[in-house]
């Protein structure tokens, strides 16, 4: 509309300066040779300010009044001398590719004003971002610079890892389909009517995801750009806050294992140091019963703390070293029933139940495997109701044997499922029910690595599922005759 | 008070040499062993105790690794240089390998390792007792454990009224760890003795000896009751018979 307005306006304006200049030239008698010049010059001067279809009309109207009042016969269209025809051509020519040349030079300067003033806003939009910290990430503040430089009124963030589009500012009800079917399509759009533009992200060649706008003036020149910006501008911040979640595991570890160094100096002699007297008063005696039934509850309390102390220093030395079990054959049956009643006697308030096949042997560090599927069983009665159900099932699965531990009526958030195995990784709920070193499971799966086998996180059932854990380890079905060395001339030699 | 079975076998009470830094620790060790029948002394330090071996004999010496001054490697060291006959138990803090291969490599005879119950401890201390008074010259040809009987010389072994067929390597393995029986024997020990001097880092060897020899002679093998592995040491072989053995599964928490 703008432009139709400015062109009638500079057409007006061409005409009134023809008609003026065809007066005065006429009333002073010029003939057709010194007015070309002039109507040049007029027909340059406006191009210069009017584009090119105005421009062009002023070039037609002056050859028309040269045609009409300089050449002869005078007042008329008609041209009899060839030379005029020549010369009015020569005019018309030279102005339109004036004209042309002109209105070329203007439209390049303009596009190159715009694209100047895009650059500056994407320069402000990056600066504004950099400012944010990554908490302002999540919330509007992020908005604001897009709003406030390209007018965008809301954005949606897909990334296909998540899954779930995030929303930020007031979006029309498309903007977060929209953004996930360009996803799906993986290829970017805009819609003039909504006014939503979709691009995909990309991490290299792998597509990551999409990014919706709302409300983005000439999407097609910013929308790309804007994309990779907040794509750039997210990784840095996930970047920022997983390299503070490093730092700070680090700085905990460092702590943890001054702490536990204490634990194994601090603790052990008082705790020898009571068991002794304990001892020493029912030997020195004489004690009446309860008397010695008190002095042997402190010395099995005074053991137990004891060795739940030596477990705690066990699992932390495990967490930082190399694991290398050594493997002799083992009654896994046997290890884990064993397992199953010394934590059914320490909670009475469960019910743990261990099933299991005929005696099922296989190669496996006995301490080692002690120790994982110990926490298996804690972690299955810490995170349980009262009165619930432990379940310890080992079977043959193909060539491993599983050991599945797991208890009724506990969940685990989806989110979560992949961090329980993290070290120092305490779920949201364990953190506010229970006390727990964040080790356990970490130390349990690389245990289960270490014997060639695998700890993984199963679930069964519907929305509330059951947790299963499933330890599995390498079956051994050879007979143990098979890896025996045979003595040759007194030396072992291998096989 | 002396324990009721010693006066009544009409023996001497064992002398005992605690050394130790902790003084708590060492007062209450001193009254819980009173107690239990042995007669002792203190010594706060590597230095005292060495001293005190110079001057006095001493049937045990129950001694603490981790102290200030000379260690007690160290010192256990130079009382296996002093005093050849004493029994030496070494007191450990951390549970895995290193300290307990290193005492047994400086010479101590058995370690427990902290914290401990005095019952424990007074088993372990009258086993490293009548082991060290048992290195008797005279070499029997018959040794029994539980339901086993091993002629030496004839290269024998029974369980019960079995014959059992033992390969000369396992036939000499288990001699020597029933020869041995209740002392804790490094993987390195055994290979050495067995294999000879050359060997001490083939623990598949030894593993898979052991493996076949409990298949042999426990009921279980997965349970084993005569071949106790001592988690990250080695072995040590258990007689049933013995009142002071081992408890069967060192069952950890």
């Amino acid at each position: 509309m703008h432009t139709a307005k400015s062109s009638l306006k500079h057409i007006a304006i061409g005409s009134l300066g023809v008609a003026l200049l065809t007066f005065v030239s006429f009333q002073m008698g010029m003939d057709l040779a010194s007015a070309i010049p002039l109507y040049l010059c007029l027909v340059v001067l406006l191009s210069l300010i009017g584009d090119f279809g105005s421009s062009l009309f002023v070039a037609a109207l002056s050859a028309g009044c040269l045609d009409f009042f300089f050449t002869r016969p005078l007042f008329s269209l008609y041209i009899n001398n060839p030379r005029s025809v020549l010369a009015l051509v020569a005019f018309a020519l030279t102005s339109l590719v004036i004209t042309k040349l002109v209105s070329q030079v203007r439209k390049e300067g303009i596009s190159a004003r715009m694209q100047k003033d895009r650059l500056d806003r994407l320069y402000h939009l990056a600066e504004g971002l950099l400012h944010l910290d990554a908490e302002a990430a999540a919330g509007r503040t992020f908005l604001d610079p897009f709003q406030r430089l390209f007018f965008v009124t809301a954005i949606c963030i897909f990334d296909a890892e998540a899954g779930v589009p995030r929303i930020i500012g007031d979006a029309e009800p498309g903007l977060a389909d929209k953004t996930r079917d360009a996803y799906i399509r993986g290829a970017g759009m805009d819609e003039a009517e909504s006014g939503i533009s979709v691009r995909c992200t990309r991490f290299g060649a792998r597509l990551k995801g999409a990014i919706g706008f709302q409300g983005l003036k000439d999407p097609a020149e910013t929308a790309t750009a804007l994309a990779a910006l907040t794509t750039t501008f997210l990784e840095r911040t996930n970047a920022f806050r997983q390299a503070s979640a490093a730092a700070a595991a680090e700085q905990a570890e460092v702590y943890r294992s001054a702490v536990l160094d204490a634990l194994a100096h601090e603790f052990k002699t008082p705790l020898a140091t009571i068991l002794a007297a304990a001892g020493g008063l029912r030997e020195a005696g004489p004690l009446d019963a309860a008397q010695v039934e008190m002095a042997e509850t402190v010395e099995s309390e005074a053991a137990r703390l004891g060795s739940l102390t030596s477990r705690l220093l066990r699992t932390a030395r495990l967490e930082k070293e190399d694991i290398k079990p050594r493997m002799e054959l083992t009654d896994v049956g046997l290890l884990v029933s064993r397992i199953a009643r010394q934590y059914g006697e320490r909670s009475p308030d469960r019910r743990i139940i261990a099933d299991r096949d005929d005696c099922i042997e296989t190669l496996a560090d006995a301490e080692l495997l002690r120790l994982a599927v110990s926490q298996l069983v804690e972690n299955a009665c810490k995170y349980s109701e009262l009165g619930s159900t432990v379940s310890l099932k080992i079977e043959r699965q193909g060539d491993f044997v599983a050991i599945q531990v797991s208890n009724d009526g506990s969940s685990i958030p989806p989110n979560e499922r992949r961090q329980v195995f993290e070290r120092f990784y305490r779920g949201a709920r364990a953190r506010q029910s229970t006390s727990g070193s964040g080790l356990g499971l970490y130390v349990a799966r690389k245990i289960a690595l270490a014997h060639g086998g695998s700890l993984e996180l199963e679930t069964r059932g519907g929305a509330e599922c059951n947790v299963v854990f499933s330890l599995k380890l390498p079956s051994t079905k050879t007979e143990v005759h098979h890896d025996i060395h045979h003595v040759v001339g007194g030396r072992v030699a291998a096989k | 008070m002396i324990s009721t079975t010693l006066l009544e076998a009409g023996l001497q009470p064992s002398s005992v040499l605690i050394v130790d830094d902790e003084t708590t620790l060492r007062k209450a060790l001193r009254t819980s062993l009173i107690a239990s029948g042995f007669e002792v002394q203190e010594a706060r330090s590597g230095e005292e105790a060495l001293d005190t071996l110079q001057r006095h004999l001493f049937d045990l010496v129950l001694l603490d690794i981790n102290m200030p001054g000379i260690s007690g490697i160290d010192a256990c060291r130079r009382i296996r240089g002093i005093s050849p006959q004493a029994g030496i138990v070494m007191v450990t803090v951390r549970d895995l390998e290193d300290d307990k291969v290193r005492a047994l490599e400086a010479g101590a005879d058995d370690y427990i390792t902290k914290p401990f119950k005095l019952r424990e401890l007074t088993a372990r201390l009258r086993a490293v007792l009548r082991r060290t008074r048992i290195q008797s010259p005279a070499e029997t040809s018959v040794l029994e454990a539980g339901a086993l009987r091993m002629d030496v010389e004839r290269r024998l072994l029974w369980r019960g009224d079995q014959e059992i067929h033992l390969s000369p390597k396992e036939f000499e393995l288990l001699a020597f760890m029933m020869k041995n029986a209740g002392a804790p024997l490094t993987h390195v020990k055994l290979l050495r003795s067995i294999w000879g001097i050359e060997y001490g880092g083939e623990l598949e060897y030894l593993r898979s000896y052991v493996r076949m020899l409990r298949k042999k002679i426990e009921d279980n093998p997965a349970q084993p009751q005569y071949i106790l592995t001592e988690p990250w040491v080695g072995y040590r072989f258990r007689n049933p018979s013995d009142p002071d053995s081992p408890s069967v599964p060192a069952e950890d928490e």
